[in-house]
């Protein structure tokens, strides 16, 4: 009876468990003259923080969680998305563990931060909504983001939202969206930082097109084979673009990119993110009322 | 475990925590404007609360009841509602503490934790009278350990998460099991809970029990002599 633990004991004894689970791979990133920023160890020598926290391109450190000092350069950085992945003169020594379950409105989560030398620190909350794609800072754009009443300290930047075992559900980040405190999640922050590991910068697509939203008519969605009420009209096509290259129109309605319908910019936005740059990629309009397909090759947007 | 009732469990656990918490909680008085809260830390009527609470600031002090005769303005309500006046004992202007004594109090003190076993991301609920609501609690985990520092001094401080108002001053920092991991404090935090540890509380309490003497005048506060005469 004395040590049979009541549900209250049990949750609080599982969330400092999951802060010291977690706490043991966030660390403290100096890269700005202010007090320092969080980071997440994820991959051997690499950590994942946030892209407004690296305010400079040297003399970079990272202090982990055993108080050592690590020296560390920028290894990519994506200020579209606001992450950025530093490599480490040597690796760090725990790992975070990803969440293999999304993130779920009403979950609890705790914010994790180690904004300086005092130890990690942290925040309970719940996962207040799930949104997105937004459209951030510089033409980038967030499939998806997360958002949490979980006070966002200064510095916490970069640091991991975790569920109530310790896993990481995204990346805390202030730097998106004018201050609000947002989280990146995870499956699309780790995505993001493999490719920023390997390539330096996210490549987005360009097709060189000026459009507007436009309604399908009912007659047209039948031509589609698909309930799909609204395409881009073609208004503009950049000369020298992928789009003139490929053989789109003024006057093309674009319904689809990739084998994916494309019905709003943001739409048009998101297909054009990720593999498709550099590769010819089947783009689907409406052209004098007949449904066709051409080949394009997406550019990459400077 | 079982938790197929989790959420019937767990209300049950939160409401015998209050309820356990309330039991040695107290709304301190000063004769001013506003109140804090305090804690009953040991039987024989000990009650720790904030020193900003009980500060005077040098200027004349009126007590709540009786404008001119020498009548305590310290005074405590306790959570039945009846009032009883109080004397300071000792204080710690630089750790925010005031220790008072309440002749006669019955209130069973509260159960004390050890601070410096307490973990980051645990859970913790803070009790105090926020904007006058006596015997509010609210919940957080704590958010960090940390040192409150001022030119002479560093304070070990816990910060949380807790949402605290004015008259959470001087009130219960506790753990998930009702011990008192600390006293909250707003002098330093804001309206985030910071809380001065219990073993630094306990550290002031025994200093003054073992070096304890006819209670001397505190020279940053006239007038608060034992008995009572505030002029």
């Amino acid at each position: 009876m004395t040590d049979e633990k009541n549900s209250l004991e049990a949750i609080s004894d599982a969330l400092a468990s999951a802060v010291e689970k977690a706490g043991s791979a966030t660390v403290s990133v100096n890269a700005r003259r202010r007090y320092p920023a969080s980071g997440v160890a994820f991959n051997a020598d690499l950590i994942l923080t946030a892209d407004h926290v690296v305010e400079r391109e040297e003399d970079i450190s990272v202090t982990l969680p055993d108080g050592s000092t690590v020296k560390a350069v920028v290894a990519g950085r994506d200020p579209s998305s606001d992450l950025a992945v530093l490599r480490l003169e040597r690796p760090a020594p725990t790992l975070a563990e990803k969440a293999a379950v999304p993130a779920r409105v009403g979950q609890l989560v705790l914010a994790l931060g180690r904004p300086g030398s005092e130890g990690i620190q942290a925040s309970l909350g719940v996962v207040s909504a799930i949104g997105g794609p937004i459209r951030t800072g510089r033409g980038g754009m967030l499939e998806q983001y997360l958002r949490t009443d979980a006070i966002p300290y200064p510095g916490f930047s970069g640091g991991p939202l975790v569920n109530a075992a310790g896993q990481v559900l995204g990346i805390n980040t202030s730097g998106l969206a004018r201050g609000a405190s947002l989280a990146i999640p995870a499956a699309l922050a780790w995505g993001l930082a493999d490719t920023l590991a390997q390539h330096g910068h996210i490549r987005r697509g360009f097709l060189g097109v000026r459009s507007q939203p436009v309604s399908i008519p009912a007659a047209q969605q039948s031509t589609l084979g698909r309930e799909q009420e609204s395409g881009l009209l073609l208004v503009g096509v950049e000369s020298n673009s992928p789009a003139e290259a490929g053989g789109l129109l003024v006057g093309d309605i674009i319904v689809g990119i990739a084998g994916q319908p494309v019905g709003d910019p943001d739409e048009l936005f998101a297909s054009l993110s990720g593999p498709v740059v550099g590769v010819s990629t089947p783009v689907e309009v409406l052209r004098g009322g007949r449904r066709e397909t051409i080949a394009v090759t997406i550019g990459e947007r400077k | 475990m079982d938790w197929t009732n989790l959420a019937a469990d767990l209300d049950e656990a939160m409401a015998a925590l209050a309820q356990g918490v309330q039991t040695s909680l107290v709304v301190v008085h000063n004769g001013k404007r506003g109140a804090g809260a305090g804690v009953v830390w040991k039987t024989g009527g000990l009650v720790i609360t904030n020193f900003h609470v009980v500060e005077q600031r040098g200027r004349i002090s009126i007590g709540r009841n009786s404008r001119h005769t020498a009548a305590a303005s310290l005074g405590v309500t306790l959570p039945d509602g009846s009032e009883a006046p109080a004397r300071l004992v000792s204080q710690a202007p630089a750790l925010d503490l005031a220790l008072l004594q309440v002749d006669g109090l019955a209130s069973p003190p509260a159960p004390i934790g050890d601070s410096r076993q307490a973990k980051v991301g645990q859970v913790v609920f803070a009790a105090g009278h926020p904007w006058g609501q006596r015997g509010s609690i609210s919940a957080g985990v704590i958010s960090a350990f940390d040192e409150a520092r001022s030119d002479q001094t560093s304070v070990p401080i816990i910060r949380s998460d807790v949402l605290l108002g004015p008259g959470n001053s001087g009130g219960p920092l506790v753990d998930a099991s009702g011990r008192v991991l600390g006293i909250n404090t707003m002098i330093v935090g804001g309206d985030q809970g910071v809380a001065i540890p219990s073993h630094v509380v306990e550290a002031f309490i025994n200093e003054q029990l073992v070096s304890r003497e006819p209670a001397t005048p505190p020279t940053t506060s006239p007038g608060a002599h034992s008995d009572g005469d505030w002029m």
